[in-house]
């Protein structure tokens, strides 16, 4: 069998295994309260065709459309046949589509392809510029060795001469590394925990990785498709999320601090704006409900007041600077153990060997990835699914660490050993335990008991069809989607004056304003919504 | 006109009427509010949220000589092989609910025995599932027994099962919030060598706990 053969095998199986991670069980876990508010939207738009940008507490509209031609492909019409699997299916898909793309940032780009296996040759003899080995094209960046005896990381000469008399990269090698990295990512915690939860970080993450794709084989071949490309998915970022930008200038800065040389583009400046146009238009045509709501671009700026504010004051979800280096260390919570030690291990001395070498590109994602860190550790507003920005980023690293192995034997055996143990805490964290509260990205989850209160509803609803639900209280998500369909049920946020009902449910501050103000006789019981939140069921007596 | 016909007459009458009306009757449209969109909830850092009751827990008056006969007794459950602690936790005398000194069984229906030794006259149980958060046990359920299947002989303590979920029968007893005090449960005098306690999941999670369980009454003769 070929090593190309082998290759593209091998990255067969690591897609269909990051899809299978990601798709399997999808409606195991309960929805937590986010998803399940962007659910009943998301619902909402199927039925109505109506979605609205809404700048309190809610991000771009991209996971909404998204999610639309799922849905239409499994025949759900509105939000009461809409499915937890469907939604779901989304980051899945997205996530799926991140290993992809991060084995193609470590790639070549189709483009230049056509030129060999260097691909500035097309590009760079199109612009009239001598024909010469980018740092920031293919040249392999994994061209030194461990040297064990004098202890130091020196370079080895890892690169080989085409006809052309063109120097390129090792580009098995290359290969290898790239689905390594594409390996880590697809059997990361918090990547397949995420890519299985219906926010947008994963799409965010995917678009990220997308706009960099764009941009590298832009670089390299200066190709204005891959511009406009790049601005596409810039403009699917910022659709995504608010935060789109933070991950922009850390890619900008870290371009500015390894010093990475021009493109070969002849025009890069006008590549650029046009990009930028492409940018805005994709994401002018998201925010404002493509044409119908042109207020949703205007609001889409209006979000950076309170976001700023929030990320600066932590609005409850503070947390201490080393949050997310403890994600990706070792705790012990509850009698469970939740670590990545071996491939934090591994993206550090990844991290550190970049800075020994002259490659650009290893040093440009050791630095984004830094920068990323440092910017969300520094920031008050923590919460886990942050932290999957900075697992392409250590996956490269930490592939790039394994590939410095001074035997392959060595290589293989870690490679290996934290492939196992990282899959085996994804069992742990998206199979095993996914709502259970110890699980550090299991955050503020909902309690499996909302699985109870649809049936309990049902009953009740049955045995007095005229009878109404009321909901009470400001803690009730996700109540409202697995309410979806039933008549007769509403919310409110204090106690009516009518409070009577066929069942009331209130939330735990609500809970003796509602008591005092029920006249008929009730029995009450309790229902948990989250760790430490419960619901007080009050149920008519007959 | 006799009065047994008039009667029918009204009675036709009221039937029409009644008809009538039905047919004018439309069902009624309720406008109830939707659901408010909010942000992510903040994570709840509260132990003991909710106090049953104000002051102390009233006193229970006991035979003098009571004394706790579980302590470091032999624990048994439905789920044998726990994935967190270890079933001699609820009987240890550690009842501090931090990490570690309590047992998590699965989910579902779970129970724990604790076996006296001999038969004993009780006097009270004080359960502790969890208190370092607030949460509900559901189906609580308390027995005791001289038989240690719990087949014959079984004398129920306690059982909220409100809906018999738990397939125990349905009890009358009210879910209460874990708290540090534990929930005191009076035998009144009982008889039994076994006692056994049952929970269905709870509030946050769909598994089962315990920090301590005490059994007091008179030592065996």
């Amino acid at each position: 069998m070929s090593s190309t053969l082998l290759y593209r095998l091998s990255f067969a199986i690591i897609i269909i295994a990051a899809f299978w991670i990601r798709i399997a069980d999808l409606d195991r876990r309960p929805m937590h309260a986010d998803e399940a508010n962007q659910a009943v939207k998301t619902g909402e738009l199927i039925e109505s065709g109506h979605y609205a940008f809404d700048p309190r507490d809610h991000h771009g509209p991209t996971l909404y459309y998204a999610a639309l031609p799922i849905a239409w492909l499994r025949g759900e019409r509105n939000l009461a046949t809409l499915t937890e699997t469907t939604v779901r299916l989304v980051p899945a898909v997205a996530g799926t589509l991140s290993v992809f793309l991060l084995a193609a940032l470590l790639g070549k780009s189709p483009v230049s392809c056509r030129a060999g296996p260097c691909g500035h040759a097309v590009s760079a003899r199109r612009s009239g510029v001598a024909t010469r080995a980018s740092p920031t094209g293919p040249t392999p960046w994994f061209r030194f060795r461990w040297n064990a005896p004098s202890g130091r990381i020196s370079e080895i000469p890892a690169v080989s001469t085409n006809p052309g008399g063109v120097k390129t990269p090792s580009r098995e090698r290359n290969h290898w590394v790239a689905l390594l990295a594409a390996a880590f990512l697809a059997v990361s915690p918090p990547a397949v925990y995420y890519s299985r939860y219906f926010i947008q970080e994963t799409l965010l993450v995917t678009f990220t990785l997308g706009a960099f794709v764009c941009v590298r084989f832009w670089w390299r071949s200066g190709s204005l498709a891959w511009a406009l490309g790049a601005g596409v998915a810039l403009g699917l970022m910022q659709a995504t999320k608010a935060s789109a930008p933070l991950f922009v200038g850390a890619a900008i800065i870290a371009a500015i601090i390894t010093q990475v040389p021009s493109p070969v583009a002849v025009r890069p400046r006008l590549h650029a704006a046009l990009a930028v146009i492409a940018a805005f238009a994709v994401a002018a045509l998201l925010y404002s409900s493509f044409g119908r709501n042109p207020a949703g671009i205007r609001d889409a700026f209006f979000v950076y007041g309170p976001a700023l504010h929030r990320a600066n004051e932590g609005a409850g979800h503070e947390k201490p600077w080393w949050y997310y280096l403890q994600l990706f260390g070792w705790q012990r919570n509850g009698g469970l153990v939740w670590q990545q030690l071996l491939f934090s291990a591994l993206a550090l001395i990844g991290t550190v060997a970049v800075f020994f070498q002259s490659n650009k590109f290893p040093r440009w994602v050791a630095t984004y990835t830094l920068l990323v860190g440092a910017t969300l550790s520094l920031t008050h507003y923590k919460t886990p699914w942050h932290a999957l920005h900075f697992v392409p980023g250590m996956a490269i690293l930490g592939a790039y660490a394994i590939s410095a192995a001074p035997r392959t034997w060595l290589g293989t055996f870690v490679a290996v050993v934290t492939l196992a143990t990282q899959f085996a805490q994804t069992r742990l964290v998206a199979f095993t335990r996914p709502a259970d509260q110890r699980n550090p990205y299991a955050y503020v989850h909902s309690a499996p008991d909302v699985l109870k209160f649809r049936p309990l509803v049902e009953t009740i609803l049955a045995s007095s069809p005229d009878g109404i639900v009321r909901v009470i209280g400001n803690e009730y998500w996700p109540l409202p989607w697995y309410l979806r369909g039933l008549p007769h049920v509403g919310y409110w946020s204090t106690p009516p004056d009518d409070c009577d009902a066929a069942l009331v449910i209130a939330t735990g501050e609500q809970s003796t304003a509602v008591r005092e103000k029920l006249r008929g006789n009730y029995n009450e019981s309790y229902l948990g919504l989250r760790p430490g939140v419960m619901a007080v069921i009050f149920t008519r007596r007959p | 006109m006799t009065s047994s016909k008039k009667l029918s007459l009204l009675l036709t009458f009221v039937v029409l009427l009644c008809g009538a009306r039905a047919a004018d009757e439309v069902p009624l449209k309720l406008d109830l509010p939707k659901p408010l969109f909010v942000g992510t909830p903040r994570p709840v850092q509260l132990s003991n949220l909710e106090k049953p009751r104000t002051g102390r827990r009233p006193e229970i008056m006991v035979q003098a000589g009571t004394v706790n006969l579980s302590k470091g007794k032999t624990v048994t459950s439905s789920d044998s092989l726990p994935v967190v602690g270890e079933l001699s936790y609820v009987t240890d005398g550690e009842k501090s609910g931090a990490d570690g000194t309590y047992v998590e069984l699965g989910p579902g229906v779970q129970w724990v025995q604790i076996d006296l030794g001999a038969p004993a006259k009780l006097a009270a149980i004080v359960a502790w599932h969890f208190h370092s958060q607030a949460r509900v046990y559901h189906d609580v359920i308390v027995q005791i027994s001289d038989d240690s299947e719990f087949k014959k002989g079984v004398t129920t303590l306690f059982n909220n099962d409100d809906n018999n979920s738990a397939a125990l029968g349905t009890g009358k007893d009210p879910a209460y919030i874990e708290t540090f005090e534990g929930r005191l449960i009076e035998a009144k005098g009982a008889t039994a060598r076994y006692v056994r306690l049952y929970s269905n999941g709870n509030t946050s999670d769909e598994l089962n706990h315990y920090v301590e369980v005490e059994v007091y009454g008179q030592p065996a003769k």
